[in-house]
């Protein structure tokens, strides 16, 4: 396929996932989505890159921050939005909210709220894949902030010694809520995977979704060939860490920063690609937003359902 | 099921806690293909004090396998391998480790089937010791029962014999739908029992150890066979017939079955490992309070850890713990009062009694 065809394909994904995210931004004020909403506008690229690169049995272990990720694996649409809603129509019955998303039918494990918490979680299923022969590769995706916890130094320590295939993806917006890194580190995140014989690249171009998926491929086959990598993809929050507003009048960081990054986000440089695209998908969120509208609301019956 | 009640003429045998272990890890290592177990030293020559010695050699090490000092890091990896398909089985040769897996056990894997709607499951089983006497001292003691049954979404159980492990293990590796937290005990591992291949197994909730009809002793875990010896001693020294729950269960118990016991009794004595602020004796005494104020004929009495880390000298565990006296004298005084006037057993230190003791129950 050419590279044409390609960007087309991984285009629409994020434009999908940015629209998705500007009619919840739209919906927010009505209260009809009460769970606390963490935006990837702006970093869009990095799930659709790296969900293309990967094959389709590949399992992906993410965060609170991964509507891009439910979006670019392949989760429903209506049933994301009923989930946000709190319906019984929503993926988890409207007992994740949007912090919890998971579609394992297309390979999305399970979004967890604690910092770091599902790193492990991929290596675990990684060992699996090994020990059964199997060829998936599972991949971890988190922030740069998730690097400082414990856990991600114990994963990568246990991944490297068992050999798994095991893909930790970083996205890195420089930023943890509302701190820098300077603050939080005192290391380099491809030193630190060196120190335990753990290869890795640094994408600076974090914008670029083909790049994203070339880095992602080749990352990835040498993952499937048994060795974990770690993968670190720059990218940029446009939005407060959580909410659907702006947060540059709090002054913890201007605006020049992701100004320079829409410059060169496809998303608003491509109006063309957008115009062409945006109809169809708006009629795929409309959609999606009547169906969860539709939904009942979860009741007593289910209170107690699924606990053990 | 009373395990007192086996008899040796009934296809029995004489078979260590620590024995019932192993047979049951290599049971669930030949049964289940997607079985396997990690943990610091499961491989070592100690093997977990004799539960999986020769497993690695038997099983390789992709089934049987040490770990890093990572119990967060364990913990998650056994979630990961349990999400798709496998059952692991993690190992923490004190308890008080499992702390540094909090994150993991309490926040993910208590979590992830009501979370995600049914759409995740991560059945697994963590092996949990609890270490006693010769200065375990206040971070090789703990016994965190009440902390993980607090957690909706754990399954806490306190195997108290060899039976209980042969007859519950079984039923949780890949049976049980969701994570399950087994307390072993240290001073319980090189006990023997007598077991027995019977049609009625332990359940995985509360039963009656011993039948009796003056006074109600829930207990768990070592308690158990504490209040078992006590209750043998006060029908020998003054013909009180003692009831037995093994709790077992701490999660799941079965609040009818102590409740019928005490309807019958009026008098109870808990028996816990633990400390009774906020844990197994709190929550006794809530279950029968809320189904009836009236089914206690007078105060009752409660035995557990001093509220205090553990002490490390000889003389402060000593009664730090309750003894074996105290257990006895606990019965006598919910059914004879205060002025009961029987002579106490003279050991003091449970210990020292566990040294001499050989069973079997």
């Amino acid at each position: 396929m050419k590279d044409e065809a390609i960007y087309r394909r991984l285009f629409r994904t994020a434009l999908l996932i940015r629209l998705v995210e500007e009619r919840i931004i739209e919906l927010y004020p009505s209260d009809k989505i009460q769970s606390p909403v963490h935006l990837s506008i702006g970093q869009e690229a990095v799930a659709v890159g790296v969900c293309d690169g990967l094959k389709p049995d590949d399992l992906v272990f993410a965060t609170y921050r991964s509507h891009g990720f439910y979006i670019a694996k392949g989760g429903s649409l209506d049933a994301m939005f009923a989930e946000l809603y709190g319906r019984k129509g929503g993926v988890s019955g409207g007992k994740a909210g949007s912090m919890h998303l998971a579609a394992p039918e297309v390979g999305l494990m399970g979004s967890s709220a604690v910092v770091a918490s599902t790193i492990p979680h991929a290596v675990g299923a990684a060992l699996s894949f090994k020990r059964r022969g199997l060829s998936q590769i599972a991949v971890a995706v988190f922030g740069d902030g998730a690097t400082e916890e414990g856990v991600y130094h114990e994963s990568l320590n246990f991944a490297a010694l068992m050999k798994v295939p095991v893909l930790f993806l970083c996205e890195d917006n420089g930023l943890a809520v509302h701190s820098h890194r300077p603050v939080r580190q005192s290391y380099r995140l491809a030193e630190h995977a060196a120190s335990f014989g753990i290869a890795s690249r640094r994408l600076e171009e974090g914008w670029d979704m083909l790049a994203i998926r070339q880095a992602t491929l080749e990352a990835a086959a040498k993952v499937r060939a048994g060795e974990p990598f770690v993968l670190e993809i720059v990218t940029s929050r446009y939005k407060e860490h959580v909410g659907v507003g702006e947060d540059f009048h709090f002054n913890y960081r201007t605006s020049d920063g992701v100004d320079a990054w829409k410059r060169r986000d496809p998303l608003i440089v491509d109006q063309k690609l957008v115009a062409t695209l945006r109809p169809d998908i708006e009629r795929e969120i409309e959609a999606a937003v009547a169906f969860a509208e539709a939904s009942p609301a979860p009741g007593r019956d289910e209170l107690l359902a699924d606990v053990i | 099921m009373s395990i007192a009640a086996v008899k040796p003429d009934q296809g029995t045998r004489v078979l260590s806690y620590a024995g019932a272990l192993l047979e049951t890890m290599d049971a669930a290592l030949a049964d289940h293909a997607n079985t396997f177990i990690m943990g610091q030293g499961v491989d070592d020559f100690k093997g977990i004090f004799g539960s999986t010695t020769g497993l690695a050699e038997k099983y390789g090490a992709a089934r049987v396998f040490d770990v890093p000092l990572m119990e967060e890091g364990m913990t998650g990896v056994a979630i990961g391998a349990s999400l798709v398909g496998d059952y692991p089985i993690t190992t923490h040769i004190r308890a008080d480790f499992s702390f540094l897996a909090m994150n993991q056990i309490i926040n993910l894997a208590a979590k992830y089937r009501y979370m995600f709607g049914g759409l995740m499951r991560c059945p697994m089983l963590i092996r949990i010791v609890v270490g006693r006497s010769w200065g375990q001292g206040a971070q090789h003691s703990q016994s965190p029962q009440s902390t993980f049954a607090h957690y909706p979404g754990l399954t806490v159980v306190m195997p108290s014999s060899s039976q209980a492990i042969l007859d519950m293990y079984p039923a949780i590796i890949n049976r049980h739908p969701g994570p399950v937290i087994s307390i072993e005990h240290r001073l319980l591992y090189n006990l023997d029992f007598t077991v027995s291949p019977s049609e009625h197994r332990v359940p995985l909730t509360s039963y009656v150890a011993r039948k009796g009809s003056d006074v109600t002793v829930v207990a768990t875990s070592v308690m158990v066979l504490e209040a078992l010896r006590a209750a043998q001693y006060v029908e020998d020294k003054a013909g009180i017939s003692a009831e037995i729950i093994d709790l077992n269960s701490i999660s799941h118990p079965d609040w009818d079955l102590v409740a019928a016991s005490v309807r019958k009794t009026g008098r109870l004595v808990v028996a816990d490992t633990s400390w009774l602020e906020y844990g197994v004796a709190a929550e006794v005494c809530r279950q029968l309070v809320m189904r009836d104020p009236g089914l206690l004929r007078q105060p009752p009495t409660m035995l557990g850890m001093a509220p205090a880390p553990c002490p490390t000298a000889k003389s402060l565990e000593d009664i730090y713990y309750p003894s074996q006296h105290e257990t006895v004298d606990a019965i006598l005084v919910q059914v004879r009062g205060d002025n009961h006037g029987i002579a106490l057993p003279v050991e003091r230190s449970m210990t020292e009694g566990y040294k001499r003791f050989r069973g079997p129950f």
